[in-house]
């Protein structure tokens, strides 16, 4: 019994050894690497640079139309007379913000409603389905360009979360319900609640830390859900354009036709920093997964 | 003591209700090792999870009761209906399956301190953990790793740990050592006899391995078809068992050194859809007349400490007696020259053994 007491413990040390070790330097790979480097500039960039200008980026004809790239103006100007430059840096802090608030509250509404429904079942969840399955019919674009169309012009940056996240939510929950149901059935559940667990405890200090990997990568995929599809609707003309978001750009170059007067900056510079910044999150979002859900053998 | 008043267990299904407890009444004395055997769908775990107090849909308690024999805090007596606000305070549960009743994802530090923690010092209750665990035979480091970090026997050990941290007064252990090789078993099973020592707590084992049953318990519980057949000391049932199901159970088991053939007891439990009129036993009964086809018997007390539900208890020692003549291997052997070389040779490396 002694030996093999002996013997437990060294296997465990060098166990829990490796585990911390892992802990505190979290093996990043190339893809979060690149991810969060791009991430970070960018955040940084269209955070801290608003703060050296105090000019107006949406107000027109603060500078002489359709300038050259120069020193001055680094994208040179559109035909509105705006900065091509600073309109770009308040685009990418609008999108990426709206895109944030509007992930944050539709990662909270699916995880709250998915995992409720997942673990208490019976009435309760046959009601929330009901709504969920709901949501997830509707096709999202027509209804948006509906929407779009009914308050065109008067929509307020506020409204577009909102949509975003009424129409978004949905397919977070069912998957995340799915979780909580087979979670529901495993044994260290039931011993939660044999030792007196309550519900709310079990699913917030059992089921959760099981789901909560999958919700990161969840929420980073959400963030580029919402820009992509404000982006979707200031193209064409839904959103509130007069925002300076990636999609509004967009929207005035097509309707300047940039492209014909040779203001190839104003419709390139959106495009390639939209590129860039959902590339930025895509990496993050395939490392991350890469990185730590498959840690603890939770795929 | 916990006593069972005539409880009935019932499930309700689509089918209807089907009551896979009935009319089991008990007194378990404070302090004891109660064993609980019987074959698959006797109602052991439907017993056990009556006694914890696990009472949800489908499961019910529809008639009968349980006293704990304790008093919660504002001195009410604990019976089924308050229970659950003493679960892994006063009476504790260990699981079947110690492989999955850990959350992989969370640490086991994270696990223990969720449960009701009596202290808001985290740290302090931690150092408690670790200390106790390591009385139990653990490394204290080892409440840092994960459950997939640790082997099954240390699994077991960290749930006996939960199971028993706050020194409860009952301990249910549902089969805790399946799935768990022999040697681990013996750990798992004098861990628990050392725990008891200490805390003097009521354990309650529910076991298919009646050579646990034989070394660990003080009393036991044999159930036939969701009743209570037999309930007497270990030795007794072991001994001069009184209900011929006990004996027939007792009697497959095989002993070194004993080479009589033994018998199988034929048929199968009766379904609990539709029980037998009378004992539910008799059709498979050797002793079986007519009356226990028509009249169910009692549990009752045939020698002090002994209760059987049988009519002809007193005639159970002489069924015993003919099993025990039996014809041996060894005979057998000599009358059947055919396999008497391979057989002999066995029988003569048993002797070198011995």
């Amino acid at each position: 019994m002694k030996v093999n007491h002996r013997l437990l413990r060294g296997a465990t040390l060098t166990a829990t050894g490796a585990s911390a070790a892992r802990r505190r330097l979290p093996k990043l790979n190339l893809r979060l690497k690149l991810g969060i480097t791009i991430l970070t500039v960018f955040v940084l960039a269209s955070f801290i640079l608003p703060f050296f200008t105090s000019v107006d980026p949406s107000r027109q004809g603060t500078y002489l139309k359709n300038l050259p790239i120069s020193g001055r103006h680094l994208l040179g100007t559109n035909s509105q007379g705006q900065s091509i430059f600073w309109f770009l840096v308040f685009a990418i802090r609008n999108s990426l913000m709206l895109g944030v608030v509007v992930s944050l509250c539709i990662t909270a509404i699916a995880t709250l409603v998915g995992l409720s429904a997942g673990y208490i079942g019976g009435w309760y969840e046959r009601v929330a389905m009901l709504i969920i399955d709901s949501f997830i019919t509707i096709p999202v674009l027509p209804i948006l360009i509906v929407l779009g169309a009914l308050v065109r012009g008067n929509s307020s940056f506020m409204l577009v979360g909102v949509i975003l996240v009424a129409f978004g939510w949905a397919w977070g929950a069912r998957t995340v319900r799915s979780m909580a149901l087979s979670l529901r059935e495993r044994e260290f559940i039931n011993m939660a609640r044999f030792s007196g667990a309550s519900t709310f405890a079990i699913i917030t200090r059992e089921i959760f830390p099981y789901v909560y990997s999958y919700m990161v990568v969840g929420f980073i995929n959400t963030i580029l859900f919402a820009i992509n599809t404000e982006a979707a609707l200031a193209v064409i003309g839904l959103s509130k354009v007069e925002v300076p978001t990636l999609g509004s750009i967009i929207f005035w170059a097509l309707s300047y036709n940039a492209l014909f007067i040779g203001q190839i900056t104003w419709l390139v510079a959106p495009i390639v920093a939209t590129v860039l910044l959902f590339l930025g999150l895509f990496l993050t979002s395939t490392g991350y997964n890469d990185a730590f859900a498959t840690r603890r053998g939770v795929a | 003591m916990i006593r069972l008043n005539n409880v009935v267990g019932t499930y309700t299904t689509q089918r209807g209700t089907v009551n896979a407890v009935e009319d089991v009444s008990l007194e378990i004395p404070r302090g004891i090792t109660l064993g609980i055997a019987g074959e698959s769908g006797c109602g052991k775990s439907t017993l056990m999870k009556v006694l914890y107090g696990d009472l949800g849909f489908p499961l019910a308690l529809s008639s009968g009761s349980v006293d704990y024999g304790f008093r919660d805090e504002h001195g009410q007596a604990v019976t089924s209906q308050n229970i659950q606000k003493e679960w892994f305070k006063r009476i504790s549960y260990i699981p079947q399956s110690s492989m999955s009743s850990l959350n992989p994802v969370v640490r086991i530090r994270d696990q223990f301190v969720d449960f009701p923690s009596t202290s808001k010092n985290k740290a302090q209750v931690l150092e408690l953990v670790r200390s106790y665990v390591q009385k139990l035979g653990l490394p204290p480091e080892s409440i840092d790793a994960y459950a997939h970090q640790l082997s099954g026997g240390m699994r077991q050990r960290i749930m006996v740990a939960m199971a028993t941290f706050f020194r409860p007064e009952i301990i249910l252990a549902d089969e805790p050592t399946t799935a768990l090789d022999v040697v681990v078993q013996k750990g798992i099973l004098l861990l628990l006899m050392e725990v008891q020592q200490e805390m003097k707590n009521t354990i309650v084992l529910v076991s298919h391995d009646m050579g646990v049953h034989y070394q660990i318990t003080h009393k036991m519980l044999i159930m036939y078809a969701a009743k209570a057949v037999e309930y007497a000391d270990t030795d007794a049932v072991f001994g001069q068992p009184l209900h011929p199901y006990t004996l027939m159970l007792t009697n497959s088991l095989p002993t070194i050194g004993d080479d009589r053939a033994r018998q199988g007891l034929p048929g199968h439990p009766p379904s609990l859809w539709n029980p037998p009129q009378g004992c539910r036993f008799a059709p498979r009964c050797p002793l079986a007349t007519d009356r226990c086809r028509v009249h169910e018997p009692p549990l009752v007390e045939h020698q002090p400490g002994h209760f059987s539900a049988c009519h002809y208890a007193e005639n159970v020692p002489e069924l015993k007696a003919s099993l025990d003549q039996a014809p041996k291997l060894s005979d057998i052997v000599e009358n059947a020259p055919m396999f008497s070389d391979i057989v002999g040779s066995a029988l003569k490396v048993d002797e070198v053994a011995q």
